[in-house]
């Protein structure tokens, strides 16, 4: 007898190998991320897990270090956002003008964005270094600055560091994606614009910014909940420090469940985050309008 | 206000599009740019707009020289092929825009724009997006926007090549109107010589980035400056033949074919070269009898039903053809033999060395 399989069939048959990768990389994982949150777990101790209820929601709240952590994964978060969705937009207009000698550039693009992080922190580190460091002996040699600068070594400067490094890797990103969205706009818009009377700003303002608009949304979110969970960057080239001053959410959670062995409060800060950008998100595209379509006629 | 283009010229690096062209525009007057595809048209519409800079000449706005202006400067309104609304705005703000920009209070733009759409029938649409609009809604908004401005130039470019054979045709007469309405001096390009005959006051045929005619729709129909005019007018085109002049007791006649016709007396073939180009539209050229004096004879080639005409290809002469368009009635077999006439008057003469018409007598 010869299997015949209906339209149906054959469609989930396809459909599988994704599904069983799926379930077991990210369902699974999360969901035992979830579970975890309400077990006290220590991995050294495998077997005498219990349920302890909310008591690692509770413990988390009563901590300042989450506090401080939390404070700082917004400070982390929001300025890189700000810089790459700033530089980003910029660098792909320059990028998207006929000047002679750009297509170069456009393909060097990508490569900050390939270069593994392990490498690019530990680059950075060098670069920062604030006795033989580039970045000092530059700048000493230029006069801008008399004596060394501790980069890393003073809170503010290491927080706006791991900013630059994770500014200096990801625009790349923003800029292909506004790029893309650049190169579909018609020239004739900004030659109707012209007889229309307006400048060079105006028609950023009137007609790219607003046909950027969805892009942007979509880097934004990508963009922040990929920051906001940001942790090889921060752990690589500061390990969080000095102190805790550069902790951010992801560090403060591998610290718990890593340095301290209390896993059910790592994967209880997991949760907090994974609720923290459920929210965020959904607000910011509803606020911002994303997706919503008239009616045609 | 006229617009006077004096020795102007244009190249995309070695690609001379336009050559030292010198044209007037008179104020108020339509004036269509003809021309097949690629020959400069939307170039010189954008130079005039200050979308492009010349390489070389001037441009006058009446008395004030214009080349240095902003397009925004120019006050001139244009209507571009894909209509080149804005999509992220509403029609309102589209046809507002060119308003706001020039800092016109809010109050006063939404009256302005208001009127506007109720004369272009599209006042219910002003809260919609353009994607949400037909090919005709949108260029009427693309039409509100030029007249919200009250230019003193109006130019378009192929506004109609987007829409369907029906909607184009009620288009022609509305854009027309427009024009009168607005009292501005309209610059018109397209590639469709229907629109150019229906609409123009003047017609300038271009060609590789030459004006080579420049007159009213009837002069470039009845009497074509060259070769290409001749060619590029007229639907089906008009036949072409090679003639030689011979003197027959003093009298010049045309040796067509293995006939002789007599020579057209509109024209002086005192200087003319011996060998011409001769032309004849196929609405002048009527089926005879067989035998018929002074028709020529030869065998149908191929016929096509056009609607209530027809059109009866007769070979004359081993490869040379002459499509005559007829009366519907009129039939003709295939390979049957049939004869073709015509009016010496509505003949039309050419010098194959520079293409261009001979002299017609005074
Ligand atoms: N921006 C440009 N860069 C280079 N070549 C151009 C540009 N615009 C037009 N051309 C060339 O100029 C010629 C005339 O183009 P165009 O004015 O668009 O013709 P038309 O409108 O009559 O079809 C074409 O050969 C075209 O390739
Ligand atoms: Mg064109």
């Amino acid at each position: 007898m010869r299997f015949r399989l209906s339209d149906r069939q054959v469609g989930i048959l396809f459909m599988l190998p994704f599904l069983i990768t799926a379930a077991t990389f990210i369902v699974w994982p999360v969901a035992e991320a979830i579970r975890l949150a309400f077990y006290q777990y220590n991995p050294l101790r495998p077997h005498d897990q219990f349920w302890v209820g909310l008591d690692n929601f509770e413990r988390i709240l009563d901590d300042p270090l989450f506090w401080e952590s939390f404070h700082q994964a917004l400070v982390w978060t929001g300025w890189s956002i700000l810089f790459q969705t700033v530089l980003g937009v910029g660098m792909a207009m320059l990028l998207h003008t006929a000047l002679p000698g750009i297509a170069v550039f456009r393909g060097l693009l990508l490569f900050p964005y390939i270069v593994p992080t392990v490498v690019i922190a530990l680059n950075w580190r060098w670069i920062f270094n604030s006795e033989i460091g580039i970045v000092n002996h530059a700048l000493l040699r230029l006069g801008v600055i008399s004596e060394n600068i501790a980069w890393l070594a003073t809170p503010d400067m290491a927080m706006a560091s791991a900013i630059v490094l994770n500014v200096w890797k990801y625009t790349p990103f923003v800029i292909i994606c506004v790029l893309a969205r650049l190169q579909t706009i018609p020239t004739e818009l900004y030659d109707a614009a012209k007889v229309d009377g307006a400048g060079a700003m105006r028609r950023f303002l009137d007609i790219t910014l607003p046909m950027l608009k969805e892009v942007l949304v979509v880097v934004i979110v990508f963009r922040t909940i990929w920051t906001f969970n940001k942790f090889e960057e921060i752990y690589l080239l500061t390990r969080g420090g000095p102190g805790t001053s550069t902790f951010n959410l992801a560090v403060y959670a591998f610290e718990e469940g890593m340095a301290n062995l209390r896993l059910g409060v790592a994967a209880a800060t997991g949760v907090i985050m994974i609720v923290l950008l459920l929210v965020g998100t959904i607000v910011y595209v509803r606020v911002s309008g994303f997706g919503r379509e008239e009616k045609p006629a | 206000m006229d617009v006077r283009l004096e020795r102007l010229s244009k190249s995309f690096g070695t690609n001379l599009v336009l050559k030292s062209l010198d044209l007037t525009f008179p104020e108020r007057k339509f004036v269509t740019l003809l021309g097949p595809s690629g020959c400069g048209k939307t170039t010189l519409l954008r130079l005039i707009a200050g979308l492009e800079r010349a390489s070389d000449g001037q441009i006058f706005f009446g008395e004030r020289r214009v080349d240095h202006l902003t397009p925004g400067e120019r006050n001139i309104a244009m209507v571009f092929q894909s209509y080149a609304l804005y999509p992220t705005m509403d029609v309102a703000a589209n046809i507002g825009y060119g308003l706001k920009v020039r800092g016109i209070p809010r109050p006063e733009r939404t009256e302005k724009v208001g009127v506007v759409a109720r004369v272009l029938e599209i006042a219910h649409l002003l809260a919609r997006k353009p994607r949400a609009l037909s090919g005709g809604q949108r260029q009427r908004v693309a039409l509100g926007r030029a007249m919200a401005r009250k230019p003193d130039i109006f130019l378009m470019d192929e506004p109609l090549s987007n829409l369907d054979a029906k909607l184009r045709a009620t288009m022609r007469g509305e854009l027309k109107r427009f024009h009168l309405d607005l009292e501005t001096t309209s610059i018109y390009v397209t590639h469709d010589q229907l629109e150019a005959m229906t609409m123009s006051d003047l017609v300038a045929v271009m060609d590789q980035g030459i004006v080579q005619q420049y007159a009213t729709p009837e002069e470039v129909y009845d009497r074509p400056a060259n070769l290409f005019v001749a060619g590029f007018i007229g639907s089906p085109p008009m036949n072409f033949a090679e003639v030689e002049v011979e003197r027959a007791d003093g009298a010049p006649v045309l040796r067509l074919a293995g006939r002789t016709i007599p020579a057209p007396a509109q024209f002086d073939l005192a200087a003319a070269p011996r060998r011409l180009v001769l032309g004849i539209r196929p609405q002048d050229v009527r089926m005879a009898a067989i035998g018929e004096p002074r028709a020529i004879p030869g065998t149908v080639w191929m016929t096509e039903l056009i609607g209530s005409e027809r059109l009866i290809e007769v070979e004359i002469a081993p490869k040379l053809r002459i499509t005559a368009e007829v009366k519907s009635e009129i039939r003709a077999e295939l390979n049957a033999p049939a004869a073709v006439a015509f009016d010496a008057a509505k003949l039309h003469l050419f010098d194959p060395g520079t293409g261009r018409a001979l002299p017609r007598r005074a």
